[in-house]
């Protein structure tokens, strides 16, 4: 998706077998394999808003300040890394209660729609749709984090 | 590199449900084009019309083989879309892969 201030945006949903509460929880505790903080080397995390956080991996140090946590429903906090080329883009995650489950659905926004992120957002929703019927997820086991980050700095 | 006319090409041939299917369909071996036609209750110059399209997009290829012609699935236009999506959006769907599946697990393991 692209807005007139030309960012980039996407959106991804999941549905959590968990009440909001615990996996509202889960997202802000680095010892659940997952959210960002886990996926770390080396991380700092003052969950509450204006607090910061600080992560890294393989090299790329990635900053952002929370801008809104009302638990269990939503958190916010802006996302600031050498692939938003060092401009604050914005992580918005909602949490919404479906009978014992949670829908959780995220979105990054305000992404600098600069040449490597031009002329795919829109493609992929159905694209992966096309990938689960067809290849089981086959997509996702190529995608390494290191070689996107490695491709992203040339 | 991927050039975007090509990236058009293959997003418009995989956006109809026929064409799916047909790659699905391909995806398991080659097939005549009479045994591709067949599951589809549409004119047989539809078919055609959604073959040409999945081979402007190099989704497949036509082979002769003595008086048939076969045809077989390319994967590699679909391999080089991925490499089009924003690398912070393979993340997130990774991260909440793994997400998921640990509460997934969870849930398995309280059930026992």
């Amino acid at each position: 998706m692209q807005n007139s201030r030309n960012t980039l945006q996407f959106k991804i949903e999941r549905t959590i077998p968990a009440p909001p509460s615990e996996v509202f929880d889960a997202w802000l505790n680095p010892a659940i394999p997952g959210n960002p903080w886990n996926a770390a080397e080396k991380f700092v995390l003052n969950a509450k808003v204006d607090g910061l956080f600080y992560w890294a991996l393989k090299g790329a140090s990635h900053y952002g300040r929370f801008t809104d946590i009302e638990r269990p429903g939503r958190i916010q906090h802006t996302w600031v890394s050498p692939n938003t080329l060092g401009e604050e883009s914005t992580v918005t995650i909602t949490f919404t209660p479906q009978g014992e489950e949670t829908l959780m659905t995220l979105v990054h926004s305000d992404l600098p729609d600069h040449e490597r992120a031009k002329g795919h957002v829109n493609g992929w929703n159905y694209f992966m749709d096309v990938f689960r019927e067809q290849f089981g997820n086959g997509s996702r086991k190529d995608y390494r984090w290191d070689e996107a980050h490695a491709s992203a700095e040339k | 590199m991927f050039l975007v006319d090509q990236l058009t090409n293959v997003l418009t041939a995989i956006s109809h449900p026929t064409r799916r299917a047909i790659i699905g369909q391909l995806a398991s071996g080659p097939a005549r084009f009479s045994d591709v036609a067949k599951p589809f209750d549409t004119a047989l110059n539809a078919v055609t019309k959604h073959l040409k399209l999945l081979e402007r997009a190099g989704l497949i290829e036509r082979r002769k083989q003595g008086r048939e012609v076969y045809i077989s699935f390319r994967a590699e236009p679909l391999r080089q879309v991925v490499g089009w999506v924003h690398h912070y959006e393979r993340f997130w769907n990774k991260q909440l892969d793994q997400f998921e599946q640990y509460f997934t697990d969870k849930k398995r393991k309280e059930k026992r």
